[in-house]
């Protein structure tokens, strides 16, 4: 053992869905459920003896090594799966240096064959993203809810129903053959992009940006367009679309925390090699005659990259890029966008009618970004009592600190405008 | 200096899983709390496994016991001057944890 030293970061989280990806592999997907908790476990032995222990020369093997055991001793107490018990206890036998190279061998491409195996055509639509972003990112409930803007009830039911399928199935999990591969890669991209943008707009917690699961979805995509069946446009698209967005991260959050916007962003600060990697992608996706979404968000982003001032902002080619992802990707979220590029298209008050427009059963319920909107385009506007109320209403829906505080920041500027209290407005 | 035991105590009810993410966030904390005191805190404090066994008037039973609300999950050793000291160290203890703080009586 060695001097007792922090771990990296966002480690547990790594490791956790890469020994669900190997164990996986040796006890097969109908034992997930099994696994899951095997490894959870182990991450639980880890807390408890390396916060007064410190952190063992190898932490990954320490994980692998106390969830495989705990495997084994689950599998005994149910005697039946003799065969999967023989292997693991050889397994076991053979510890040392050998097993160190095999699990690190292992590791490139078994959360993305994990990955494949979630996005399995048994496994409703509707689970495929909960159960992935559980096994490979071990995400709880809570989370997942949050990520698919649903309640933690219907997470647990859409995990369920997907490990019910597997299990059903025995799906086995090895590597799918290529038509199967291409047949699940439109899923396997949701789950990678929503593994991406819940690391851009975190939506609970103390910190707004959680780079590591951006990170996480590039390297996915990285390693998709190294793939053979995933070096497509489509796959390119999503990985300009990344690129671009990863590019502008730095200047998105201030020293102290808070949330700056775009308008108010240091250029100066954005990753230019992230760009040009963006650039690279964005031109070969360029191929094909199929226009996904991911074209189109890559187009976006790449016009707030392209601009070197907010001023010099091309709103008009955005307004037309939202309106053909409105037409080709129907989302509330997109609604939401081109009303803020028509607000600065054509005045506030041309956003506010956009969205007043959107039928109420589009509205997203329990998304606080629509009243935020609304709050900026009322305050434009010059009516602080309705974008007190909408801010408000945004707080009340919002659990991330750093949005809360943005909130309460705006709300303030409400009271304090002109020494003219919001509250004298009619309502 | 005096000798003091911390007693962590735990919880027996079920409780919601922590994400791996809120886990090492823990990890970090409990890092940070033996640093911080690194001086203070004596070698030797471990974790505790749930089951035990209870001896009482020679008889053996299982413990902890059957009625308890919490059961002690782990301890550690802490060097500190007087009760003052030692409650300032268990206060920027990690939460989660009941502790119940005893002065070595010095017999050993």
């Amino acid at each position: 053992m060695s001097e007792p030293r922090p771990l990296v970061e966002h480690f547990f989280r790594h490791e956790f869905g890469r020994i669900v990806a190997v164990l996986t592999r040796s006890l097969g997907v109908r034992r997930l459920e099994l696994v899951e908790d095997v490894v959870q476990a182990a991450l639980a032995q880890a807390l408890e003896t390396w916060s007064r222990r410190g952190v063992p020369e190898d932490p990954a093997g320490w994980l692998y090594r106390t969830a495989r055991n705990l495997a084994i001793d689950a599998l005994r107490r149910e005697r039946i799966h003799v065969q999967v018990l023989s292997r693991l206890a050889d397994e076991a036998e053979r510890e040392g240096p050998q097993l160190q190279t095999h699990f690190a061998d292992e590791i490139g491409d078994e959360p993305l064959r994990l990955l494949f195996v979630c996005c399995h055509e048994a496994v409703p639509v509707e689970s495929r993203v909960a159960i992935a972003l559980r096994t490979l990112c071990g995400f709880s409930t809570a989370e997942i809810a949050r990520a698919l803007l649903t309640t933690e009830a219907n997470v647990q039911k859409r995990i369920e129903r997907a490990r019910n399928r597997l299990c059903d199935l025995d799906v086995d999990f090895d590597t799918p053959a290529a038509p199967q591969l291409s047949s699940r890669l439109e899923t396997v991209l949701v789950v990678v992009y929503l593994l991406f943008s819940q690391g851009c707009y975190v939506t609970h917690g103390d910190k707004p940006i959680r780079r590591d699961l951006c990170d996480e979805g590039r390297r996915l995509g990285r390693m998709l367009a190294a793939h053979p069946v995933g070096d497509i446009p489509a796959v390119h698209a999503l990985l300009a679309l990344m690129c671009f967005h990863m590019a502008r991260l730095n200047a998105r959050v201030a020293l102290d925390g808070a949330i700056v916007l775009l308008e108010e962003q240091d250029r100066s600060t954005w990753n230019w090699s992230d760009v040009r990697e963006g650039m690279d992608w964005l031109a070969r996706s360029a191929s094909g005659d199929g226009l996904t979404r991911y074209h189109v968000e890559a187009g976006i982003a790449w016009e707030h990259c392209r601009a070197t001032s907010f001023a010099q902002t091309d709103w008009r080619r955005i307004a037309e890029l939202y309106d053909t992802l409105e037409r080709i990707a129907p989302s509330p979220l997109h609604s939401l966008n081109r009303a803020v590029a028509e607000a600065y298209l054509h005045g506030p008050q041309s956003g506010l009618e956009r969205l007043a427009a959107v039928p109420p059963e589009n509205v997203p319920a329990n998304y606080p970004g629509w009243y935020t909107v609304i709050g900026e385009l009322h305050f434009r506007l010059g009516q602080n009592a309705a974008a007190k109320r909408a801010w408000q209403e945004a707080l009340e829906l919002t659990t991330a600190q750093a949005d809360q505080d943005f909130l309460c920041r705006r709300i303030a500027l409400c009271q304090s405008d002109n020494g003219r209290p919001a509250d004298e407005s009619p309502r | 200096m005096a000798k003091f035991l911390f007693i962590y105590r735990e919880s027996t009810e079920p409780q919601a899983q922590p994400s791996p993410e809120e886990m090492q966030a823990l990890q970090a904390a409990w890092y940070a709390w033996m640093q911080k005191f690194a001086s203070a805190i004596v070698p030797g404090g471990d974790g505790l496994k749930p089951a035990g066994r209870v001896v009482k008037a020679g008889v053996v039973s299982d413990g902890p016991y059957i009625e308890a609300k919490e059961v002690i999950v782990s301890f550690t050793i802490v060097q500190a001057n007087d009760y003052d000291e030692a409650v300032a160290i268990a206060r920027e203890c990690p939460p989660g944890h009941t502790i119940e703080i005893r002065e070595y009586a010095g017999y050993a």
